[in-house]
Formats: C-alpha cells, structure tokens, sequence
C-alpha cells in the first residue's frame, strides 16, 4: 500500500495555484518532481507533507487525510524547507531539543541520533543540515524536501536510508540528483 | 500536547523575541520612573507593549519556528494556547517591573497596577493575536479591537471604579479571543 497517495491534488487560492498532480509512493520509494516555479514546488512539497490542504482532489498519508487527521500525517512525514536555518553551531542542542519536545521524542536520544546523523552529513553545510537533522530525529517513514540543494544529494541519500523520499524541484537538472 | 512541547515552543518562542521582551520591560521602567499618578500610563503603555509583542508572533517574522509548529503533530488551538501565553507573559513582566519601580518610588498607585493592569493586558494581548492571522483592513480592526478592549477595562476599572466587573470584563474577552485565535489557526492557510 502506498505511503503518499495523491489524486488530482491541487491547491489554489487568491495568491497562489499548484497542480493537479497524481502520484503514488510507496514506502522506500524516492520521487523527484519539477514543477514550472518555486512557488509550485513549495505547495506540493507542503500538501505532500500534510502542512497545507488540497483544495481539490485528495491526498492520503499512510491512511490518512490532511484535511481530517493531520496530526497523524504529520507524525508519518517529515517536512524540510528550502530555506537554510540561521544558526550558531552553539544553538544546535537547542534547537534539537526543541524539535525533540514538539515531536515528544526523548531529549537524550534525539541528541545521540543528531551527533550521529552530523556525522553522516559532514561535508553539507549547516544551515542545510540542521533542519535535516531536525526533521529525522523524529524518525519519519516519509522524507518530504522542498528544492533540496542538489550539490549535497549525496549526503542527504545517505541520511535519509531507507525512508521514502519525495523531493520537489524548480529545474530538472536538480530532480536529476535526487533520483 | 504534551507540557513538553508547549514549554519548548513557549520557550523557542520567548528565546527569539528576547530582544523585543527586554526593551519592552526596559520602556516599562523609564516611563515607571517619569509616569504621573494613576494607573492610565501602566494600563495603555503594557496593552500597547502586550499588542506589539503580540504582532510579532506573525507567521512569517520567525519563518524557521513557523515551519517547524506547522509541521509538528499539533492541533491548531495547541499551537494557539502555547503562541498566546507568549504576548501573555512579556505584557505582564512589563508590568509587574513598572509596579515595582513604583514601589521603588513609594508610589502609591503601586497596587493599584498590579490589581488592574494584568487583567486588562492579558485580554488586550489575546485579541490582538487574532490580528496576526490576518492581512489589510481586518488586521487594524483587530488592533483596534485590543485597544478598545484596554479603553473599556479602563472605563470599569478606572472611571467607574469596578474592579469585580473589569475582571469579568476581561476574562470574558480573553476567554472569547484565545477560542477564536485556536480555531483561526487550526483553518490557517501556510501559503
């Protein structure tokens, strides 16, 4: 059964348009979409996250609806913006432990899981790692990355493993490292 | 939500707007040590203060901690309770540092600030939440709203010397305005 389910998904509203788009993931799995703007795939990479709401069409995260139950969707994907995180490197216990008691996850195992996971990252910088880092301590089944930077794909494979992977783009020369 | 996540986003929360927390208690204690007599300068100056740490809570002002709220496994009045004791806390620190710089100065309106300020901050802080939601002409009506709010517990407490009916006064919008700000924010549209 697919992890992420999209059906003539689409997102309008009086500033912004995205999609229909049609696609099924299954766990594991790894997409890379391109879409015609950034705009677009900052929509999609949300809807998919269960953060923003198809207006049309539906879309199922695990067995779930985004309009109905996205607490439980959000508890399956993990959602990392496209924008770098402005962070001191003395911040980044800090900000572990904030995402630890968001996602109820245990401060001191999340910690151990973030040192492992910098190592596994280095060579990527910070301000793209961290919220990275941040968004797998919560274990998440699905990875949802709005226009990652394709220099690091690399890395970020090796972090992801075996979790399901969508990721949106701008160019397709991006998409290209992703799948 | 467990009391975890909401003293961590409380705490993320206070962390980023440190600097706009400390100027405001700063600003509390210079007019404190210049105010008149009465209770008007401590009422409006900390509702104001209470409205524009409020206003900072705009999505968008701090993009990395909305994000990580929105995508977090929370229920929109979770989020709302946890945001609102943000604008809360601050207004009422404001306050309690202008009553005791009274205090310092053998003031005598001292608890008379501390009786009928906190009430009326708290409710003028929670209304003008709901403006943080909003764009254009509906955002300054609910800034408005939140002064309006202040002016009419001022009214109660000050003019018509009824504290007991300022209090309900104040719980009743409070109450109203943290419910609307919840379910605001449970329909928010991200994008």
């Amino acid at each position: 059964m697919p992890l992420l389910r999209m059906r003539d998904a689409s997102f309008a509203n009086t500033t912004a348009r995205a999609g229909p788009l049609t696609l099924d993931l299954e766990p594991g799995g790894r997409v890379a979409l391109t879409f015609a703007s950034s705009q677009e795939a900052t929509i999609v990479a949300l809807m998919a996250a269960g953060i923003a709401k198809a207006t049309t069409g539906s879309v199922f995260i695990g067995d779930y609806d985004p309009r109905l139950q996205s607490v439980h969707c959000k508890r399956i994907a993990g959602f990392v913006p496209h924008e770098p995180l402005q962070l001191d490197e003395g911040d980044f216990p800090r900000y572990i432990a904030y995402r630890a008691a968001l996602w109820n996850v245990e401060a001191t195992a999340a910690q151990a899981c973030a040192r492992l996971l910098c190592e596994r990252l280095e060579g990527m910088h910070e301000a793209f790692s961290y919220p990275l880092i941040g968004a797998l301590i919560a274990t998440p089944q699905l990875i949802v990355l709005d226009r990652p930077q394709p220099a690091y794909a690399a890395q970020i494979l090796r972090a992801v493993e075996g979790r399901a992977l969508l990721s949106t783009h701008a160019h397709p020369s991006n998409a290209a490292a992703f799948t | 939500m467990t009391a975890r996540a909401f003293a961590g986003m409380l705490q993320a929360r206070l962390y980023v707007s440190r600097r706009l927390v400390a100027y405001s208690c700063g600003c509390a204690v210079l007019v404190a040590l210049a105010a008149p007599a009465g209770v008007t300068a401590p009422l409006f100056l900390c509702s104001l203060l209470g409205i524009v740490i409020a206003l900072d809570q705009t999505p968008g002002r701090h993009r990395h901690l909305d994000r990580c709220e929105q995508s977090a496994p929370l229920f929109g009045r979770e989020l709302a309770r946890a945001k609102a004791l943000v604008p809360c806390i601050a207004a009422t620190l404001a306050t309690l540092l202008f009553a005791a710089t009274q205090f310092a100065r053998n003031a005598p309106d001292a608890p008379a600030t501390l009786l009928v300020v906190p009430p009326a901050v708290i409710a003028c802080a929670l209304t003008a939440l709901s403006a943080t939601t909003r764009r254009g002409a509906t955002r300054a009506l609910y800034v408005l709203l939140a002064f309006a709010t202040s002016a009419g517990a001022y009214a109660l407490a000050v003019i018509a010397h009824n504290y007991p009916a300022e209090l309900a006064f104040c719980v009743i919008v409070a109450f109203l305005a943290l419910r609307q700000y919840g379910e605001t924010l449970a329909r928010f549209d991200p994008i």
